[in-house]
């Protein structure tokens, strides 16, 4: 399994005419070889401790063709969601919307395609991108990213600037064969303060279930996070691409001085789920909170890394995993705590938990610690997995819920804490009816009752 | 601590750091090749199938890379350790028998007096073989066997023959390839059907000898609702280069049996221990390995249950104190195969003066394996800022009913509790020692008493000048 990703779309032409293509500067082309370069030295997992926990055989990255051209779709939708401040959507290859509102406007907000960024405030990237920084060094597919980005989406917040509603962001993807692989980079300035809600989407009419005769398609992007000095960001995601979809997420921050960040991510789709999240806390007094749900059915596999490094004094972190799986799914949570030695007064905690609801399926949790600071106002962590607790069945029977109806609330506040994070009321709600949609139907509840009866 | 105290406590510790001239009278050639093997099966005058055994396990060893998920083991020279080493000539029945010289390092360890005072039976192992032995003559009548390893495979060849290498294969990792290429001593107990043993079975180790590897190998078969506990203790004097220790110990736990397995590792601070111990546990039998790591340059081990009946359980404790130089690698596996098994493991480390110590455990589920309930509790306590700390659990669920818990927690000594116990006259040494002990007390509780007052005190030794 180690050092099988033998991505065939991947090669150092492809990336010069992704570079061309897109009409970059030389520095840019310079970073993106740089980048393919690491792709190329990486194993598919540097860190010893979760190189049995890749698995990536039900991927088939020969039948995809990822896009080498992106546009703008002939017509860019302009209006921005009841309830958001901004919203940027891509469906495919194509930009197909972007909208701010008056109030991002005059705070200086700026939403675009990093070709567009380019043409008209280049500085805005170079700053941030150049040289990598914003992407682990020693991950493969982060680096795969960097190097063979058809797409960046720019969110850059001013200093000072707060913005009340939510940045939507929006992907749909589900071509068969095809595939994007993109970048986006949010950089919010000193005391800014901004929330932003991922949507991943499968495109119309590829929601069906997952097949072995069409092709598979591809997501891949990156949510790169600078936080300056007081900045702010809540940044809340539901993937739910069609079953036949990869998706493949790197989602890295760097916290300087009592930066704030919130991570409230859900997955629910997707035939793999591959993410890796870097939470760097270099500021003194930053803190993270991250919560991650996972709701997977059929034989889908949610592999989720997380890094925290605790590096400046007196900083936070919070992180939660959840995970339901049903029929065959499987989830690898796999996580690593890192105190360095001037991280003083940290407080670190990293949860997680698991429910199986089916005899197939399968839970890995490894949440580790590394420390070399003892004086911790915290550090620990907890993990558990268990089936759905009985007496709170029996509870909510009692109150006349029938049987299969208690279990699906039990598991769907399980799964709440994340749920109620999403910052758009419409968001929440769809993310309540995805979870509640995925819930088996009664007759397969009524195997699983029995089986456990039995049991 | 006043310093009379102190200086005495010093004095102990040097009792650990002596070297007897020992005229060895069979050796190997330093390094390890097919006629080392071939070489020790000879002097053994081994059966054909155990030489066959060892050679297989020699190829692998040859060809199974050394493990990358822990460091430090690149260090180790291969071929600049002594594979085997006599020093006596025959297995001595009574005390009276053992050369003095042998005699005065295990009289300076203090075993003789307990063995005389209630022990059931002694091994000790001075070097490669088991040099003194003795079994209380009761439990010979209820056909107890408690000997040397190259013994029982001459005396007992079925029962031997039928367990040995079964639960660990020479091809489960490098350093289980090794000792069975190169094995010599170690004990073998032998509990029969419903005998319950009244008393701790015991065997001191001991290498002496730079660059001696040890490579001990021990087997225990307890047959069905038997019941045993085993107590192994080990010290070994100081020398500069590195020393190899790489034991296996295999035990069974038949039917409604009952085992209990403690250590307390105290090798030297040049001392390279890997050891991989693991136990079958059939149905409703419970197994507890009682894991205690002190000394060494490196200690790997991650004590092991498997749990192959129903209803089988498995006490896990762990204990590791790293001090100056020393990486404690360990923790423990319980992998559930039946159904309705119970484990708990709890883990305590101490970390100080730069030493680095690591829980490393797995927890799996297999399918099939129902109405599991298993539980990991790890905790550990840096002393220092120079010390390091490391978690690393490994949770593996394939069964929908389990109920699994874990739970971590990193920290160091509040300066409340050394303030509050140095206003009650401790010394702030004393107050840390006794907030250390505090904290191992899960494990210390679960000794014999002469051994919770000897690891009290190696405690002690290892907290000694902490507050530097």
């Amino acid at each position: 399994m180690t050092d099988a990703l033998k991505l065939p779309f991947a090669g150092e032409d492809r990336v010069r005419r992704l570079s061309a293509n897109l009409k970059e500067p030389k520095w840019l082309l310079g970073d993106r070889l740089a980048a393919f370069k690491s792709y190329l030295d990486l194993p598919i997992e540097t860190n010893n401790l979760f190189t049995l926990y890749v698995d990536l055989r039900l991927a088939r990255f020969a039948e995809i063709d990822p896009y080498e051209e992106t546009t703008e779709a002939p017509q860019v939708a302009d209006v921005v969601p009841e309830g958001a401040s901004a919203l940027i959507e891509v469906a495919e290859d194509k930009v197909v919307a972007r909208a701010l509102s008056a109030e991002a406007k005059s705070a200086g907000v700026v939403i675009d395609t990093f070709a567009n960024v380019l043409r008209n405030r280049p500085e805005l990237l170079r700053e941030a991108l150049d040289g990598g920084t914003t992407l682990p060094a020693n991950d493969k597919f982060a680096q795969f990213a960097r190097s063979h980005s058809a797409l960046g989406v720019l969110i850059h917040i001013p200093r000072n600037a707060a913005l009340e509603k939510p940045i939507v962001v929006r992907w749909a993807a589900g071509e068969p064969g095809r595939g994007l692989v993109s970048r986006m980079l949010i950089d919010v300035g000193e005391n800014a303060s901004v929330s932003v809600l991922e949507e991943q989407l499968p495109t119309d009419s590829h929601a069906e279930a997952a097949s072995e005769t069409q092709p598979q398609s591809l997501w891949w992007g990156t949510t790169e996070v600078r936080l300056a000095e007081g900045a702010n960001l809540n940044f809340a995601a539901q993937q739910d691409f069609g079953p036949n979809t990869l998706a493949f997420v790197n989602r890295h921050a760097t916290l300087q001085k009592d930066a704030q960040l919130n991570w409230a991510l859900a997955s629910v789709g997707a035939q793999i789920h591959k993410s890796r999240i870097d939470n760097h806390l270099v500021g003194r007094g930053s803190g993270v909170r991250q919560v991650e749900i996972g709701f997977g059915g059929g034989r889908q596999l949610f592999d989720a890394t997380s890094y925290t490094r605790h590096i400046g004094a007196d900083t936070t972190g919070d992180l939660l995993s959840k995970g339901v799986f049903l029929d065959r799914a499987r989830g690898y949570y796999k996580g690593m705590i890192t105190i360095e030695k001037t991280a003083r007064g940290t407080d670190s905690f990293l949860g997680e938990f698991a429910m199986l609801m089916s005899k197939q399926a399968r839970s890995v949790t490894i949440p580790s610690l590394e420390i070399d600071q003892p004086d911790v106002r915290r550090a620990s962590h907890a993990s558990s997995v268990g089936p759905v607790d009985e007496t709170q069945v029996f509870y909510l029977m009692s109150r006349g819920l029938p049987r299969e109806v208690a279990r699906k609330f039990i598991v769907l506040g399980f799964l709440e804490p994340v749920v109620s994070r999403i910052p758009l009321g419409d968001a929440q709600d769809r993310l309540r009816r995805l979870l509640e949609e995925k819930w088996p139907a009664s007759t397969e509840l009524d195997a699983i009752g029995k089986s456990e009866a039995a049991a | 601590m006043t310093l009379t105290q102190r200086q005495q406590v010093d004095n102990d510790r040097s009792r650990f750091d002596f070297k007897d001239e020992i005229v060895y009278l069979t050796e190997t050639k330093r390094g390890l090749t097919r006629a080392t093997v071939e070489e020790i099966s000879a002097l053994k005058d081994e059966p054909a199938w155990m030489l066959e055994f060892r050679l297989r396990a020699y190829e692998h060893f040859l060809k199974r890379p050394m493990p990358v998920w822990t460091d430090g083991l690149d260090r180790i020279n291969f071929d600049k350790i002594v594979y085997y080493r006599k020093p006596s000539e025959r297995e001595e029945k009574s005390w009276d028998d053992v050369p003095d010289q042998i005699k005065a390092t295990f009289e300076r360890l203090g075993i003789p007096e307990a063995e005389r005072k209630f022990l059931s039976g002694v091994g000790a192992q001075y070097d490669s073989e088991v040099v003194y032995h003795s079994v209380k003559e009761e439990l010979s009548k209820i056909g107890v066997v408690f000997m040397g390893t190259d013994q029982a495979l001459k005396e007992y060849p079925d029962i031997f023959k039928k367990y040995f290498g079964t639960v660990i294969p020479p091809e489960d990792n490098k350093f289980a390839a090794l000792n069975s290429a190169v094995w010599s001593g170690g004990s073998f107990v032998y509990v029969p059907k419903g005998v319950d043993v009244p008393l701790p079975l015991q065997a001191y180790f001991r290498i002496n000898g730079e660059n001696t590897g040890q490579f001990e190998r021990t087997l225990i078969v307890v047959e069905e609702d038997a019941k045993v506990s085993y107590v192994e203790g080990c010290t070994a004097p100081i020398y500069a280069t590195e020393s190899l220790h790489v034991a296996v110990v295999e035990v069974i736990a038949l039917p409604r049996s009952k085992v209990r397995y403690t250590t307390i590792q105290n090798w030297s601070n040049d001392v390279y221990n890997l050891v991989t111990k693991r136990a079958h546990a059939y149905e409703d039998s419970h197994v507890e390995w009682i894991d205690a790591n002190t000394g060494s340059r490196k200690t790997v081990k991650y004590p092991s249950i498997y749990l192959r009946g129903r209803g089988a359980s498995a006490d896990i404790i762990s204990v590791a104190v790293a001090g100056r130089g020393q990486h404690q690698d360990t923790g423990a596996k319980a992998i559930h195969l039946a159904p309705d098994t119970k484990s708990r493991i709890v883990s305590k480390s101490v970390s100080k003066d730069g030493g680095r110590a690591t829980y490393r455990g797995q927890l799996k589920v297999a399918p099939g394996a129902t109405g599991v309930v298993a539980s990991v509790r790890c905790d550990a306590l840096m002393l220092d800022d120079e010390s390091r700390s490391d978690t690393y659990p490994y949770i593996d669920i394939q069964e929908t009913d389990t109920t699994m818990s874990h739970e971590a927690t990193v920290g160091k000594i509040s300066q409340d509790q050394i303030f509050y116990l140095m206003s009650r006259g401790l010394s702030e040494n004393e107050a840390q020692n006794l907030i250390v002990q505090g904290f191992l007390d899960v494990f210390t509780k679960e000794l014999p008493m002469e051994y919770a007052i000897e690891f009290n005190r190696l405690v002690k030794l290892e907290m000694e000048g902490a507050l530097g």
